[in-house]
């Protein structure tokens, strides 16, 4: 089979690696700096041509015969987290840094089997409080603790 | 050199940095502990607090942590052949047979006294390297800088292994890519920030590092399937049962030349920017074996004392070592003294023959403190084992979730931008596609975390230069480093070709 581990990691990095190229054509330049022999456009360029040129290389060179193993990995759960992780960024701000942190252990916590709720109580707000606390009093950096309706 | 002991000893013995030491060296033991986590996650959850720290605290935090995950990684490859770190993987050969002979405890023992007279003797030998090498660079020109950032990344693709050369060069050359987003420094110009005035100041070192490793990692245990009962039954017979820990005068004979040898040859190696602990570690393992004769030889891999000893000493003197370019050239040897170069630019320290002259505190200081850090290894880490052990046993459905906490809110407490939040996931499912495929991430670090100085150095040789590329040629130093890079990544190109044809020269000769 063609598409080993290697070269499926090349074809994906040859498309990051074109896009780069691509852009790198847009970074304005200043009618005096185009004759010059370094400018802002310079290492972007040199990069993308020898980025290019390994990406060919891995492609077309012989590649060991490992392939990529989608079987047996707990996919849903890592999606999962991954949508997790990006509503804590959302709700970090108006739902305060402990209810926000809180929601993430314990959701986090009862997505990777985690049943009992007093469990998930304590093993999550507890964390939280004592990570704002230890910012806030200890180091002094103010973090909104509360969610927005609670705040004066 | 005295004085800066002194000033290094006043600095480091200070009741505060004594204690980010001891601080340091237990939270390193712990996450180094930790299947799948190491060095450079450990480090990297470190950032956030070091920044909040004055620069020598921050930079003898990290340090600590360094040595104590170094050693927490052996711990976990001992007891339950789950090393950390590649640069353990050699102590697992020998030491998880101990542990299941009954004899955890004299394995981390040994793993433990093997570990400091490592790291001592590779202090010992940097102190004695590193301000020789800071005179020497200090006459170093912008032309040499620039081939010498050239050779390390080189050396960082040479030597990641037969087969894994292009993937690495690869891997480097993104980060130095990634290194170009955001405002150019010298003319004000955006690149690649796509519209977004978030991306205007490039991508941040830590988000980038955190998403890669601790975000990664943690990401991937829990796409890996759970364990079965009788793994983690196994594991914990581990932890509860260590016996003893007491080593014999005729065990230490055996092993004090081996201490000696693997000390200097870890060292050696660590200095080579690319080449690290992980070498450092299976050479050392190599070398004993072949020197321990066909008899004792044939021990090793049953678990051997002397097959156990080696590869500790060898990757404690190696990240020892991996210090010298650091501070010497201001050019990092690993990966994970890359994160520290980061964080030392982060400080407003550039790293380099200057700073032994201009910031000797911070040189020394760090010096210093590998020997303090040590000792506490020793002394307090050693008598925990038992207890620290038992971190082995939390469940991880409860320490992953807490692992990617500390890793989202390490990187919102330093710029308070959701945004980050959200770039450091599409970083961390990158980073995980990547590790599926088997391409290596430590690489596009040290790309990124260079990328910066080589295109100024670049920029500056060519302006002193008239905007000629000849510096590449005309100046000896310069093409002297940059043959040797050259070297570097064609002679392991070629040396299989060369076995063959030795092969092929041999059998040519028995059958004539």
């Amino acid at each position: 089979m063609f598409f080993t581990k290697r070269r499926i990691g090349a074809f994906l990095l040859l498309g990051f690696c074109i896009t780069y190229a691509v852009l790198s054509q847009r970074i304005p330049l200043l009618p005096f700096q185009q004759d010059s022999a370094f400018h802002a456009r310079t290492m972007p360029e040199i990069l993308s041509v020898l980025a290019i040129g390994i990406c060919i290389l891995i492609i077309a060179l012989p590649s060991p015969a490992e392939y990529v193993e989608l079987k047996g990995k707990n996919w849903i759960v890592g999606f999962a987290f991954l949508v997790l992780m990006s509503i804590y960024g959302l709700t970090i701000r108006p739902f305060g840094f402990i209810l926000a942190s809180t929601m993430l252990l314990g959701v986090g916590y009862w997505l990777l089997g985690e049943r009992k709720l007093w469990l998930l109580a304590i093993t999550s707000i507890p964390v939280a409080v004592a990570f704002w606390a230890l910012m806030s009093i200890g180091l002094g950096v103010f973090i909104e603790p509360l969610p927005w309706f609670l705040r004066g | 050199m005295l004085d800066g002991i002194m000033i290094g000893l006043t600095t480091a013995l200070n009741p505060t940095n004594l204690l980010f030491v001891v601080c340091g060296c237990l939270v390193g033991t712990f996450i180094g502990m930790l299947p799948g986590l190491g060095p450079m996650s450990a480090i990297a959850l470190m950032i956030p607090i070091a920044a909040s720290l004055d620069p020598s605290a921050g930079i003898i935090l990290m340090a600590a942590v360094y040595y104590g995950a170094i050693f927490g990684g052996s711990t976990s490859s001992i007891l339950i052949n789950a090393p950390g770190v590649a640069s353990t993987v050699a102590t697992s050969f020998d030491g998880y047979p101990m542990a299941k002979k009954g004899k955890a405890g004299k394995a981390l023992a040994i793993a433990a006294y093997s570990s400091f007279s490592g790291g001592v003797i590779g202090a010992i030998l940097l102190l004695i390297a590193a301000p020789s090498l800071a005179k020497v660079s200090l006459s170093f020109h912008s032309t040499d800088y620039f081939a010498l950032m050239v050779l390390g990344l080189t050396a960082v693709a040479a030597f990641s292994g037969q087969g894994n050369m292009l993937k690495a060069m690869l891997m480097t050359v993104v980060g130095l890519m990634l290194s170009t987003v955001g405002t150019d420094q010298t003319q004000g110009i955006q690149r690649f920030t796509l519209g977004m005035i978030d991306l205007l100041d490039g991508i941040s070192f830590l988000l980038l590092v955190m998403a890669t490793f601790a975000l990664s990692e943690a990401l991937m245990a829990i796409l890996r399937p759970a364990g079965s009962d009788e793994d983690r039954k196994r594991e914990q017979e581990a932890h509860s049962n260590l016996g003893s820990m007491k080593v014999s005068k005729e065990e230490v004979k055996e092993l004090a030349p081996v201490v000696g040898r693997s000390s200097i040859l870890g060292f050696l190696v660590g200095v080579l920017p690319g080449a690290g602990a992980t070498i450092a570690s299976f050479l050392a393992y190599g070398t004993e074996q072949r020197l321990a004769g066909p008899k004792k030889g044939k021990l090793f891999g049953t678990g051997s004392i002397r097959g156990l000893s080696a590869p500790e000493t060898a990757n404690n003197a190696a990240a020892t070592g991996s210090f010298v370019p650091l501070l010497t050239l201001g050019i990092p040897g690993s990966g994970t003294t890359a994160i520290m170069l980061g964080a030392l630019i982060g400080y407003g320290i550039q790293p380099g023959p200057r700073l032994y002259i201009d910031q000797p505190d911070v040189f020394w200081s760090v010096i210093v403190s590998m020997w303090i850090g040590n000792i506490i290894l020793l002394v307090l880490n050693l008598p925990l084992i038992p207890y620290i052990a038992k971190i082995l046993a939390i469940p991880a459905r409860f320490l992953l979730p807490l692992i990617l906490f500390f890793s989202l809110i390490g990187v919102y407490f330093v710029s308070f931008n959701t945004f980050d939040i959200q770039l450091m996931i599409i970083f961390a499912v990158a980073a995980v596609t990547l590790r599926l495929l088997d391409f290596p991430l430590a690489p596009m670090i040290l790309g990124f975390i260079l990328g910066g100085m080589m295109e100024e150095n670049l920029r500056r040789a060519l302006l002193i230069n008239n905007d000629s590329w000849s510096f590449l040629w005309e100046r000896g130093l310069t093409l002297t480093i940059l043959s040797i890079a050259v070297l570097t990544l064609i002679v392991p190109m070629l040396l299989p070709y060369f076995q063959k044809w030795r092969k092929d020269a041999d059998r040519a000769g028995e059958g004539g």
